[in-house]
C-alpha cells in the first residue's frame, strides 16, 4: 500500500461537513490519514472535485437470478462486447459481455469507471448464496455483499403462525450468517408464497398467507424487528407489495405506517408511489410518498428511477414479471425457488412517447426534488430493472440542471402527468454536495458503514475525483482519478488496476436451540442437507453485529 | 469397515444432474468401499476412487515444466480450442474461462453437443421453471413428457417427485397425480397414474393443440383431441403442475425437434389459469456448472468465442462443426474424456491436443500431453450446479495434491507471463 497525497482538489465531504473546500487529502495503507511526510508521493487534483467512492445500495449484479438474466440475453451481450482493459497490475485482465445486465467482470470494470467502489446485490436467495459469492469474487474492484431474501421463506412463515417471535429472528439471524450476507430483503411479503398458490394480488396488508396468522404485516414487523434486535448495521430493506400497480400508494403508505418508529428501508419507492386505480387510471403520487418520508426520521428510502431506454426487469416478485411478459409479449422467465422464494424476468424498454414510463419518470425525479432530506433518499435505479447504472450521470444531470430536466419533460409522453408536481415546476436543483450526500455519505450511512462514504481519518481511500463540467453527466461518466483502497485504479480516465474488492457481510448469533427444530424442517422437505447449506470459506473480516 | 475406515457425511453425488447430497461415503485405505443412499449410477461414479497420477508426453515430468510447455503450445497456436468436459468444479471451469479469454480462444463444452436445443429456446422464449425442493413440496401433477426418470435419474423420483412427502403435498405419491407421455419409444415411467401416448410425428401438433387448448380454443384433428383435452383438463385443474422432460439428447447428431420449445411455450401458458413450471433434466458431473460460469463471466452458456478479444456466440457454429472444417490447430480438453460424445472424440484425431482431467492418461483421445487430475467432488472441494441450478459445495471426499482448479490457475499465470494476444 503505498502513500499519496491529492492536492488542490475540492472536497465534498457532507459526512464532515465540507462542501468544496481546497485542502490535502492523505493516504496510507488503504486508508485516509491525518498527515504524511513531506517527501508523500504528490496527485495533482487542482480545479478538480472530490468525492468519496460512489455506494450503490441497491443492484442487481452477482445472483443466480441476475445469471439467469445474462443467459437470456445473447442479442444484448452481442451488441455491446466489452474488451478487456489495459491494466498494468499484473491482474489477467477480463473481456465480457455488456448490455443492461453485464458479465460479472464488465460489471467491475464499468462500476469502478464511473467512479462506484462498493455495490450491494439487492435479492439473493439464500440457497443459492454461495453462487453469489463466487460472481463477486469474479468482480474485480468493487467491495460487495448482498441482502437474503426472507420474506416469503416457509420456515420462517411457520414460526410467525406459531407465535415462535424468537426463533422467527434466531433464523434470520441463522440465514444471514449461513449465506454470508449483509441485510434482510423482504420482496412483495407474502405475495411470492401467494403466486406460488395461484393467488396474484395482494390486496391488503392483513391478507392471509397460509395461515391467518401470517400475513405481509406480521412478516414486515417479525423481519423489521428482527433486524433492530440483531443489531443488523442495515434495517430489513423493503420491497412493498403491488410494485408497479396503478394506485399502489395505498399499500406502500400503509406498510410504512404499519412500521412507524422502526427502522427501516423502503427501495425503488418510484416502482411503488402511483396513484389512480389498478387497471384503469395512473397518476403520480410522489408528493405523499415523500411527505411521509420526510416526516419520520426512522425510516429510509431509495428512489428506483426509471431512465429511458432498455432495461431488464428482474426481480423476485414473481407475479409482477407475469403481468409484464403478459401485456408486453415480452420473454419471460419464471422461477419459483425452493419454498424460499422466487424470481422473475422480463426485458424492457422505457419510452419517452410511452404514458407509463413517462410518468414513472416524472414520479423517480419528483421523490428526489420533493425530499428534503438527501440522506434518506438516496440515488438508484435498481439496476438494470429501471435503467443500468450506466445512467446515473445523466441521472445525476436531470437532478443539477433545471434547464435541462424541464426541456426533456417537454419531449416525453404527457398523457398521465396533468397535475403532477414536475409538470407544475419545481425549481429545486441538487448541489454537488447534495450529490455526494445521495451517491456516497447517504447509502453509506444507511447502510451502517462507518469507513465508507465519507473523506475524513480512518475512512477506507475509495476516492473519486472528477474534472468540471458544465456538462454534469459528462462530469460524471468519465472520472479522472479512482481510488480504492489506496490504489489508484483509474489515472487519466482510463481504468489501469484491477485489484479484488472485499466482502461486506455479517455473522450474527443465534441460539442454537434453533438447529434441533431447523434439523427436522430440513429432513421433511430440504432438497439438501442442513449441513451442507452455509456458505463456507468466507474471507475478510464481518463488520459487527450484536452478539455477533 | 475396518477399524482405520472413516466416513465422509453428505457428499455429493455428481453422477447426474439430480446432484444428491446425502451420500456417506465409505473410505477405507485411500479406497471408497461404500456409498451410502447412492444408486446404481452413483455407486460406478463413484467406483472405488482410485485415480493414476501420471503427467504423460511432456519433454520433462516435472508438472511446473509441463505447464510452461502447455503455456507455449497454446500461446503459439493461431486458433486454440478450450473445451469442458464433466467432472469439474466450478472453480476449474472459471479458471478454463480465464485462459479462454487471454487466448482468445474458442470455448465450448459438452453442453452444445448434447443440451443446446432447450438452452436455445429458453434464449427465444425464457422459460417458467421451478428447483427441485420446490416441486417437491408443491408439484400436485407432475407429467413426465417421453422420460422415464428411472433410466437416467435413479433418484429423482423417490428424493424429489413423486415419492416424497412435501409441505403442499403431506401424503406424498397419494397427493399426486403421474402422467406419462409416451412419444414413440421414448416412454415416460412405468407406474404413471395416467399414460397418453403419441407418435413422433404427432408431438409437434399435439403440443400446439395443447397450448390453444389450454387457452380454451380447441383444434387439432379428432385422433388427437381427446388426448389433448384430457391432458389439458388436469394442468388446468392442477394447482402446480411440473412437466419434467430430458434435457440431454440421445445423440449429437439427432435431427432437431421443436419439443424444447414446445415444452416451453406450454408451461408458460399454463400459468395465465394456475401455477406451472417446466423440469429439464441434465446429466451428470456438473454440466450446467459450465453453461452458468459461462454466462456469468461472458453473457452466452455455451459455444462463446474470444477471437476477436471479447466473447461472440455461436451456437450455430460450435465445436462439431468447427472441427469438421479444421478450425483449430490447438485443443486444450479440461474434465473427464471418457464422458465425452463418441462424435468428438472422433473429430479430435489429427489435432494437437492437450488433455488435463481425470484418467487423461488412459484417455482414448489421441492426446499428446496427458496430465491427470482429480473428479470434482470426490477428490476435489468447490462448487458444482444440480440440474435446477442450485449450487452445492463439495467436500473432496479422497483429496489429491493436483487440484485442476490450482493446475489451470498456474496455467493461466503461464500464458500471461508471455504477454497478451495482440
Amino acid at each position: 500500500m503505498t502513500q499519496l497525497r491529492i492536492t488542490g482538489g475540492a472536497i465534498h465531504d457532507p459526512a464532515n461537513g465540507i462542501d468544496g473546500d481546497v485542502r490535502d487529502l492523505c493516504i496510507d495503507g488503504g486508508r485516509i490519514v491525518a498527515s504524511l511526510p513531506g517527501d508523500a508521493p504528490v496527485l495533482q487534483a487542482n480545479g478538480m472535485v472530490v468525492m468519496a467512492g460512489g455506494i450503490d445500495i441497491h443492484a442487481h449484479v452477482a445472483s443466480s437470478s441476475v445469471t439467469l438474466a445474462r443467459r437470456l440475453l445473447p442479442e444484448e451481450h452481442t451488441l455491446d462486447p466489452a474488451r478487456a482493459p489495459h491494466v498494468d497490475d499484473g491482474t489477467i485482465p477480463r473481456s465480457g459481455g455488456g448490455g443492461t445486465v453485464p458479465s460479472t467482470f464488465t460489471t467491475g470494470y464499468r462500476y469502478a469507471g464511473l467512479g462506484y467502489t462498493t455495490v450491494f446485490d439487492a435479492a439473493v436467495a439464500p440457497i443459492a448464496a454461495r453462487q453469489t459469492h463466487a460472481e463477486l469474487d469474479d468482480t474485480p474492484i468493487i467491495d460487495g455483499g448482498f441482502f437474503a431474501l426472507l420474506g416469503n421463506d416457509e420456515y420462517l412463515h411457520r414460526q410467525i403462525a406459531a407465535s415462535e417471535m424468537r426463533r422467527a429472528t434466531d433464523y434470520a439471524a441463522w440465514v444471514l450468517k449461513s449465506t454470508g450476507a449483509y441485510a434482510i430483503k423482504v420482496v412483495n411479503p407474502g405475495g411470492i408464497e401467494l403466486w406460488k398458490r395461484n393467488v396474484r394480488e395482494v390486496k391488503t396488508l392483513d391478507d392471509p398467507v397460509g395461515s391467518s396468522n401470517v400475513t405481509p404485516r406480521r412478516i414486515l414487523e417479525v423481519l423489521a424487528d428482527a433486524s433492530i434486535e440483531l443489531g443488523l448495521p442495515h434495517p430489513t430493506h423493503i420491497h412493498c407489495n403491488n410494485l408497479g400497480v396503478a394506485g399502489n400508494v395505498a399499500m406502500t403508505l400503509d406498510t410504512m405506517r404499519a412500521l412507524e418508529g422502526r427502522r427501516a428501508h423502503f427501495t425503488h419507492l418510484q416502482f411503488h408511489s402511483y396513484g389512480g386505480e389498478r387497471g384503469k387510471s395512473w397518476s403520480s403520487a410522489a408528493r405523499q410518498v415523500a411527505e411521509y418520508v420526510n416526516g419520520h426520521p426512522e425510516i429510509t428510502g431509495d428512489v428506483g428511477q426509471v431512465m429511458f431506454g432498455d432495461a431488464t426487469t428482474l426481480t423476485a416478485d414473481g407475479a409482477v414479471e407475469y403481468l409484464l411478459h403478459s401485456s408486453t409479449g415480452r420473454k419471460w422467465i419464471n422461477s419459483d425457488i425452493e419454498l424460499e422464494t422466487g424470481c422473475g424476468i422480463v426485458p424492457y424498454s422505457y419510452r419517452e412517447k410511452a404514458a407509463v414510463a413517462s410518468l414513472q419518470w416524472v414520479v423517480g425525479l419528483e421523490l428526489f426534488l420533493l425530499s428534503t432530506d438527501p440522506w434518506r433518499m438516496v440515488l438508484s435505479t435498481d439496476h438494470p430493472n429501471g435503467g443500468s447504472f450506466l445512467s446515473y450521470p445523466d441521472l445525476i444531470r436531470l437532478l443539477m440542471d433545471r434547464a435541462y430536466r424541464d426541456e426533456k419533460l417537454k419531449s416525453v409522453n404527457q398523457k398521465m402527468l396533468a397535475g403532477s408536481a414536475l409538470a407544475d415546476g419545481i425549481a429545486r436543483e441538487y448541489t454537488l454536495n447534495e450529490i455526494a450526500i445521495i451517491t456516497r455519505a447517504g447509502p453509506a450511512r444507511q447502510l451502517g458503514l462507518v469507513h465508507k462514504g465519507h473523506l475524513g481519518v480512518g475512512a477506507d481511500a475509495d476516492i473519486t475525483i472528477y474534472s468540471r463540467d458544465a456538462d454534469f453527466a459528462k462530469m460524471f461518466s468519465t472520472p479522472r482519478y479512482v481510488l480504492k483502497a489506496g490504489t489508484l485504479v483509474v489515472e487519466e480516465g482510463q481504468l489501469r488496476r484491477a485489484p479484488a474488492g472485499r466482502r461486506i457481510f455479517v455473522q450474527p448469533g443465534y441460539d442454537d436451540a434453533l438447529l434441533r427444530d431447523l434439523g427436522k424442517y430440513f429432513e421433511s422437505y430440504s432438497s439438501v442437507q442442513l449441513a451442507n447449506y452455509p456458505v463456507t470459506g468466507l474471507r475478510d473480516t464481518p463488520v459487527a453485529t450484536r452478539g455477533g | 469397515m475396518s477399524g482405520s475406515a472413516r466416513i465422509v457425511e453428505n457428499a455429493v453425488c455428481l453422477g447426474c444432474g439430480c446432484a444428491c447430497d446425502d451420500i456417506a461415503v465409505v473410505v477405507d485405505g485411500g479406497r471408497i468401499t461404500e456409498a451410502r443412499n447412492a444408486c446404481p449410477l452413483g455407486l460406478r461414479w463413484f467406483g472405488d476412487g482410485a485415480l493414476p497420477g501420471a503427467v504423460l508426453g511432456g519433454r520433462s515430468a516435472a508438472i511446473e515444466e509441463v505447464i510452461g510447455e502447455i503455456a507455449d503450445i497454446l500461446r503459439s497456436a493461431r486458433a486454440p480450442l478450450v473445451y469442458l468436459a464433466p467432472d469439474l468444479t466450478s472453480e476449474a471451469q472459471r479458471a478454463s474461462v480465464a485462459i479462454a479469454d487471454q487466448l482468445h480462444a474458442f470455448i465450448d463444452g459438452v453442453t452444445s453437443a448434447t443440451a443446446s436445443e432447450g438452452i436455445l429456446a429458453a434464449q427465444r422464449r425464457g422459460r417458467a421453471g421451478a428447483t427441485l425442493g420446490e416441486i417437491r413440496n408443491r408439484a400436485d401433477l407432475l407429467v413426465f413428457w417421453a422420460v422415464d426418470p428411472a433410466l437416467g435419474y435413479p433418484r429423482f423420483q423417490s428424493r424429489y417427485a413423486p415419492d416424497p412427502a412435501g409441505v403442499h403435498v403431506p401424503n406424498g405419491r397419494a397427493d399426486r397425480t403421474v402422467i406419462a407421455v409416451d412419444v414413440g419409444a421414448q416412454r415416460g415411467p412405468n407406474d404413471a397414474d395416467v399414460r397418453i401416448q403419441m407418435t413422433a410425428e404427432e408431438e409437434s401438433l399435439f403440443c400446439a393443440s395443447l397450448r390453444g387448448c389450454l387457452a380454451g380454443r380447441t383444434f387439432g384433428g379428432a385422433p388427437i383431441l381427446a388426448r389433448v383435452t384430457e391432458l389439458a383438463t388436469r394442468l388446468n385443474r392442477a394447482k402446480y403442475a411440473v412437466i419434467v422432460t430430458d434435457g440431454e439428447s440421445a445423440s449429437p447428431t439427432a435431427a432437431p425437434s421443436m419439443r424444447a420449445s414446445s415444452l416451453i411455450a406450454l408451461t408458460q401458458a399454463l400459468n395465465a389459469t394456475t401455477r406451472g413450471s417446466l423440469c429439464t433434466l441434465r446429466a451428470g458431473g456438473n454440466r450446467n456448472g459450465a453453461d452458468t460460469v459461462l454466462s456469468w463471466q461472458t453473457g452466452f452458456p455455451m459455444a462463446v468465442d474470444f477471437a476477436r478479444g471479447a466473447p461472440a456466440y455461436t451456437p450455430e457454429d460450435a465445436t462439431l462443426s468447427r472441427l469438421a472444417r479444421g478450425a483449430f490447430d490447438a485443443v486444450l480438453l479440461i474434465g473427464a474424456t471418457m464422458s465425452l460424445p463418441d462424435t468428438l472424440t472422433g473429430a479430435l484425431r489429427g489435432v494437437r491436443t492437450i488433455a488435463i482431467g481425470p484418467r487423461a492418461s488412459e484417455s482414448a483421445v489421441d492426446a499428446s500431453i496427458r496430465i491427470d487430475t482429480g473428479v470434482a467432488s470426490i477428490h476435489e472441494s468447490g462448487i458444482a450446479f444440480r440440474t435446477d441450478d442450485i449450487p452445492l459445495s463439495l467436500r473432496a471426499v479422497l483429496p489429491t495434491p493436483r487440484d485442476t482448479a490450482s493446475l489451470l490457475k498456474a496455467l493461466g499465470s503461464a500464458i500471461a507471463a508471455k504477454g497478451a494476444v495482440a
